[in-house]
Order: C-alpha cells, then structure tokens, then sequence
C-alpha cells in the first residue's frame, strides 16, 4: 500500500465520518422539530376544547328563553312595525314632497369615485366622440414660452396649467 | 548486547524469578484490557441506546388533531349554526371514599366543614344532604357539570377524597327550549327527538364530526314558544302546541309542545312532558277544515259561484242535527260561511262535492296516514275506513269525526296555500332549490282564490286578532269541543288557528293550538280560539316575520276586490 493510497483511504473514512455525524444531527432536529408539531397540535387540542367551553357558556347564558326573560323586565324591545322598514329607494322617496310650481331647481352634484374613473382617455371630442389626442391637452409639450399666461391663452390650448410662480400679463418686460 | 550479557550472567533460580514476574505482569495487563473492553463495551452500548433513542425509534405516540377534536357525539345546530345540541366536556364532582387507602376517615375535614366548603362553590348544592353522604361513607356523585374554574376551586380544598373525573356530558345551550324536536340522551342513546333519529349519524365516527344543521330557526323557536307561553297561562290552558313550517320546502321552522321539559335533566316530572303534542297527539282540529272544504269544492268544481247563498236554518242528516253556535241569517254565501264559520253552510257545501270526493280529497292531504317528520314519535291520525256516509263527510267538513295531528294541519294548509302542491314536512335544513318532490293536491286557481278568503277571515271575520298590521296574515280559526265519556265535552275546547303570512305571496304556515283554554279576563272570558289562539298569532308574526325575511308593510295586500262586495255589511 502506497502512502497515497493510505491517504486517500484516511480521507475517503473522514469524509463518511463527517456525513455520518451530519445526518445524525439533522435526523436529530427533524425529530424534535417533529415533537414540537405535535406539542403544537396538543396545544392547539387544548385551545378548540377550551373554546368550545367558552363558547357553550356563552350560548347558554344568552339562550333565548333567558333573553326574552331579561327583555320583559328590563328593555321591552318590541317587534318593528311597517312604518320602520324601507324596502327600495322607492319606498324612501315617499316621504319626499313634490317641488311647488315656481320653486328652483335643486342643486344636483355630481360625484365620481377614483375606481370608476377610467384611466384612459381622458377627454373625448364632444363632434366626433372619439378620443382627443394627448399632444393637445398637455400644456407642457406645447411651444409656448414658459412664465407666459398670454402665450398660453393665446395658443388656444383646451387646458391651462399655470405654473408655480408665473406672471401674468407681461408687465415685468 | 548488555542484556545478552545479563542473561548470560545469571543463575537458573533468577530466570525462573524473572519469568514469574513476567507472567505476572502479562496478567495485570490482561486484566487491565478486559476492564477497558468491559467499560468500552458499556460506552459502546450507552452510545448505541442514544443512538437508537435518537434516530430509531419513532415520535412521541402521534394522535391526529382531527382524532382529538372528533366530538363523542355529533353536534346538532339549527339552521344558523347556532349550537343546540353538544358534547361537552365538564368536570363531575365524585366522592370515593377510598382515595385515601389508609384505613383512616376518608376526609383529612370534617364532613360539615367539607359540605360548607363545596356549597361556597356551588350555591345550588343542598348542603344537609351532602353532609350525610360524606358521612355515610358512600361513593357517588356530589355534583355533575363543574366548571374548569370550579374544579380549580375543589381541588384547592386539599381532599383527596373528593374526585373530579372528566365527562363527556351531552349539553343544551338553550336549555328547555326545542326540547320536544331534539329529544335527550340517555345512557349514550338518544330518546324521543332528532337525537332519536339522528342517533346512528351522531354516532358514526366518520360522520359525527360535522354538526348536523335542523331547520329550526333558534330565533323564531324561541319566540314561537315564549309567545305560546305566554297565551298558555293568560288562559290557564292545560297545554299548548304550535308550528312554524315553510310552505315551499317543507321545513318546519320551529315547532314547541307545552309543557316542555327540560333535555338536560329529565327527571320524573320532566318524563311527563316528553310527549309530543304536535306530531304525536291527534285531535279534532274543527273549523279549521273548513278552508280545505271549501278549497275541494272550488277544486272539484262544485263551488263556482262564491256568491251562491245557502241555507243557514239547521241541517237534518240521517238523525243528527247539525247547527251553528249562534244564528246567522237565513242564508249565507262562501265567504260569509268561512268568515262567519258556519256548520251548516260547510254541510251544504261537503253535500254537493259528494263524500267519495271528500274522502279522497282529505286522503291527499294526508289524512289517512302518520304524518311525515324524521322524529319518531308519529301519531295515527283517527280516520274513518271504507265508504264515508253523507253524515261522515260533512262533519268531516267541518273538523269532527276526524282526527288528526296539528302537524298534519300545517302541511295541508301549506299545500292549500303554496299553489296546491302538498309536500312532506321536515326537520332537515334544506338546500335552496332541493325541495321533496311534492304532489299536486289543488289547482293553482283554486290555491290563489283560498288565500283571498284566508285573507278575508282575518280581516272581516273570526280571526281578526290575529291581523298584525303591515304582514297580510289570513287564516281560519277553529274551536273544537273535546270527546269525552258519552259525547262530546261541552266545556273544555281545544282552539286552534291555522294561519298564513303574507297572504299576497305565502311564505308561512303557522299552527297555534291551546287544549283546554279557560275563559279568562285576557280573553275577555271566552274560550274560542278567536280570543286566544287568534290574538298569540297576531302577536307572534311581528316578531318572526322579519327574522324570517318577511318585512311589513302596509301598501301591499292581496287583491280581495272581486269578493268584497259579498260580504259588503260585515266589515
């Protein structure tokens, strides 16, 4: 047997050793991680059943029989009658009263919550329905002078951003 | 070289020293080896336990969650979810005298200070008789259904004597309420009610652990029962029963016989009460029959003209006079009959539809049969076999001669209201859409014309207390004399109304029933069912109607505009 070989056989039973002891530590904490599940399901046993306890308590002590004792004597709820209940709008707008002849009209407002905005297009042309282009709409990609309220209203834009700062009229040249 | 030279040099007796020494050498270190392979193999063996310990042998004994949480006995709920039935695990009190196992006193207190002690705990203990126990020296039961805090507070007492074994007790949350449908436990079998019926389910390991839905509504049982209560002592009845059953399904929603007993401690007393009054019990329900007569006739074609004015003077059939309790005009037409409940209008009307098609008739709406419920306790209702005679069939019109349970009622009227189809009633939860099949006892017509005249009861005749405001309640009252030795009864009634709600869409049958209601000043001593029966209902719809989706209001009613003008001077 060369030296080498001796070597190589020292190595080869180190390495087995060093495997051998790392499965063993590993077989070793899937063992106790396995105790732990079932520490952890006896505890969670404990907790249903305790549950459960608290639960038929609480059933029992607010049982109905024990409820419509407590309200004959001390609440006297009553069933609601017709008059408390309202079925649809239509129902609702019975209590309303015809606007008198002569009256203004009332002030409707109209609202909108973000999710029914669409996110796209923002304008349509009232001629032809069809989308307004973007170009047209942003005041910044227009040739005007920054700083310039005139240039802007003059250009004839739909939209008028007027920017932080800005003189209006062109009094300062 | 020098040790040749030593050898050399010494003597024979030397050598034979040396030699001894030798061996005793070569011994001490055998023993020496033996010792370490003794202690190398214990090493070995320690070494090979903690192995085996560690990665051999398996877990700590593994018991599934669900095996755990798997109830003794299945759970019973209503249709809600709401618990009405369950196991529950509680603590017993037991008292054994030989905990101590030292021929000494079974208590390290005295017997009076220990009873003192445990009535602190529990007020409702009766400490006298404990005291004689604890003396006596005798195992048994101190107390049952202890309470985890309470079983703390025994066992800061010190005595070992005193015992707290876990049992697993069968509980109802709702205590005596729905007794009569669930029915009790005893000796791990189930009695009487659903536990009855149920009992192979709620006992079948594989099934037991999903709770069993009824389709009693807690709510509506519990107003259903506090209400028929109520009716029950403000007439001094001697019992009552009532029933809330869905017309299209067939569910029956709550159902209470009064007196009821208590399911988590049936005792002597409460053994009395186990009968079940509306599935059991058979009676002459009276003038409530008298809808379904006219319903047959309309149905069968004889009745086709409402406005058809009959006779009103007393009836002479076959010896027998059949009278009503108080005049009512020479002549009456169908809806006058029903709102003025008249005998002998009901007569002439069974005489044109002909008794083979009355008997047929009441046959298809269960009559002849025990009625149809999982609960095992089923009345037979009294049902006259064979060819029914003239007399048989008109009495039969008007609720006598013919007895049957409340419960058989409620399906007829059901089957009267929802459009003609008569369905088996049930204590099941049923799934939207998943009805029995039913079979078709009336025409649609002839169901749609009976809730006009249903209606038209509660509004114009007998059954006006019970007309509660805004839920188009219509329904027939019914007071019936008692058979008793030689005749009939002439005080002790048994009133009955047989309601449904809301007329212009039923949805509800209701059946309150009082046996033997007394006059009394919140009747204003009468003892008909218009002045007890009656007023419970009206009472009880606004209470369940909105719990069971039926909301009041007053702009809606049926269409009664084609009758009214016949009974044009009642109202």
């Amino acid at each position: 047997m060369t030296p080498h070989s001796r070597i190589r056989r020292v190595g080869w039973i180190a390495t087995l050793a060093v495997c051998t002891a790392l499965y063993l530590l590993l077989h070793l904490k899937v063992n106790a991680v396995r105790s732990d599940v079932i520490n952890a399901e006896r505890e969670i046993v404990a907790l249903e059943q305790r549950k459960l306890l608290l639960e038929t308590e609480f059933e029992t002590r607010s049982n109905q029989l024990q409820l419509a004792a407590w309200n004959r004597v001390d609440f006297g709820y009553v069933a609601p009658n017709a008059a408390q209940f309202l079925e649809n709008e239509r129902t609702l707008a019975r209590f309303g009263t015809p606007r008198p002849a002569g009256a203004p009209a009332p002030i409707r407002v109209a609202g909108n919550s973000a999710e029914e905005t669409p996110a796209f297009p923002k304008l349509v042309s009232p001629l032809t329905g069809k989308p307004i282009d973007e170009a047209l709409i942003e005041p910044e990609a227009r040739p005007a002078r920054p700083g310039s309220l005139v240039a802007m209203t003059a250009s004839g834009g739909n939209a008028v951003r007027i920017p932080l700062g800005a003189v209006v009229g062109s009094a300062s040249r | 070289m020098n040790a040749y030279a030593i050898q050399v040099a010494v003597p024979a007796g030397r050598v034979q020293l040396v030699d001894v020494r030798r061996r005793a050498l070569l011994l001490a270190q055998l023993r020496m080896l033996l010792i370490g392979a003794v202690f190398l193999a214990l090493a070995c063996a320690a070494l090979l336990r903690i192995t085996w310990l560690g990665v051999v042998q398996p877990a700590p004994s593994h018991r599934s969650m669900a095996d755990a949480l798997l109830p003794p006995r299945g759970e019973i709920t209503d249709r809600n979810g709401v618990p009405l039935a369950r196991a529950f695990p509680a603590y017993a009190l037991w008292f054994n005298p030989r905990a101590m196992d030292d021929g000494g006193p079974p208590l390290v207190q005295s017997a009076a200070s220990v009873a003192a002690r445990l009535k602190a705990i529990f007020p409702d203990l009766d400490e006298y008789a404990v005291t004689r126990q604890l003396e006596a020296g005798k195992a048994g039961y101190l107390h049952r259904r202890v309470l985890p805090e309470d079983a703390n507070r025994v066992t800061a007492l010190g005595e070992l004597a005193l015992e707290l074994p876990r049992e697993t007790d069968r509980h109802y949350p709702q205590g005596s309420m729905a007794a009569h449908v669930l029915g009790y436990v005893e000796d791990g079998e189930g009695r009487v009610g659903m536990e009855a019926a149920l009992d192979d389910q709620l006992s079948d390991p594989a099934r037991r652990g999903a709770p069993v839905a009824l389709s009693i509504d807690a709510r509506v049982q519990g107003a259903l029962e506090d209400e028929l209560n109520r009716g029950m002592r403000s007439v001094s009845a001697a019992g009552a029963a009532g029933i809330v059953l869905d017309v299209d399904s067939g569910e029956v929603m709550a159902l209470a016989s009064l007196p009821e007993f208590d399911p988590n401690n049936v005792d002597a007393a409460g053994r009395d009460f186990v009968f079940n009054k509306v599935t059991n019990q058979v009676y002459e329900l009276g003038s409530t029959f008298k809808p379904l007569t006219v319903a047959a006739a309309i149905d069968a074609g004889t009745v086709t003209d409402l406005s058809r004015r009959y006779s009103a003077s007393p009836f002479h059939v076959a010896g027998f006079t059949i009278s009503d309790s108080h005049g009512l005009g020479a002549s009456l037409n169908v809806p006058e009959i029903l709102i003025h409940s008249s005998n002998i209008g009901t007569a002439h009307i069974v005489d044109g539809l002909g008794a083979a098609r009355m008997k047929r008739v009441m046959g298809d709406l269960g009559f002849n049969e025990r009625p149809y419920i999982e609960l095992p306790a089923r009345g037979f209702p009294i049902w006259a076999s064979g060819d029914w005679p003239r007399l048989r069939a008109m009495t039969v019109g008007y609720g006598h001669g013919i007895a049957v349970t409340p419960l058989h009622l409620a399906t007829a009227y059901a089957a009267m209201v929802n459009g003609g189809i008569w369905r088996p009633a049930t204590l099941q939860r049923v799934t939207p859409g998943q009805a029995n099949r039913g079979r078709r006892v009336f025409k649609a017509s002839t169901s749609a014309r009976m809730n006009q005249l249903l209606r038209m009861i509660a509004l114009y005749g007998t059954g006006r207390n019970a007309n509660a405001p805004g839920f188009r309640v219509g329904g027939k009252t019914g007071s019936a004399e008692k058979p008793g030795s030689g005749g009939y009864n002439k005080t002790s009634l048994v009133s009955t109304f047989a309601a449904a709600f809301p007329m212009d869409r039923p949805r509800y049958v209701i059946i309150v029933m009082f046996d033997e209601p007394k006059g009394t000043l919140a009747s204003s001593f009468q003892r008909t069912a218009a002045w007890n029966a009656a007023p419970t209902v009206g009472r009880l719809v606004p209470r369940i109607g909105p719990l069971l989706g039926v909301f009041p209001d007053d702009t809606r009613d049926i269409d009664i505009t084609d009758l009214k003008p016949l009974v044009g001077d009642s109202e």
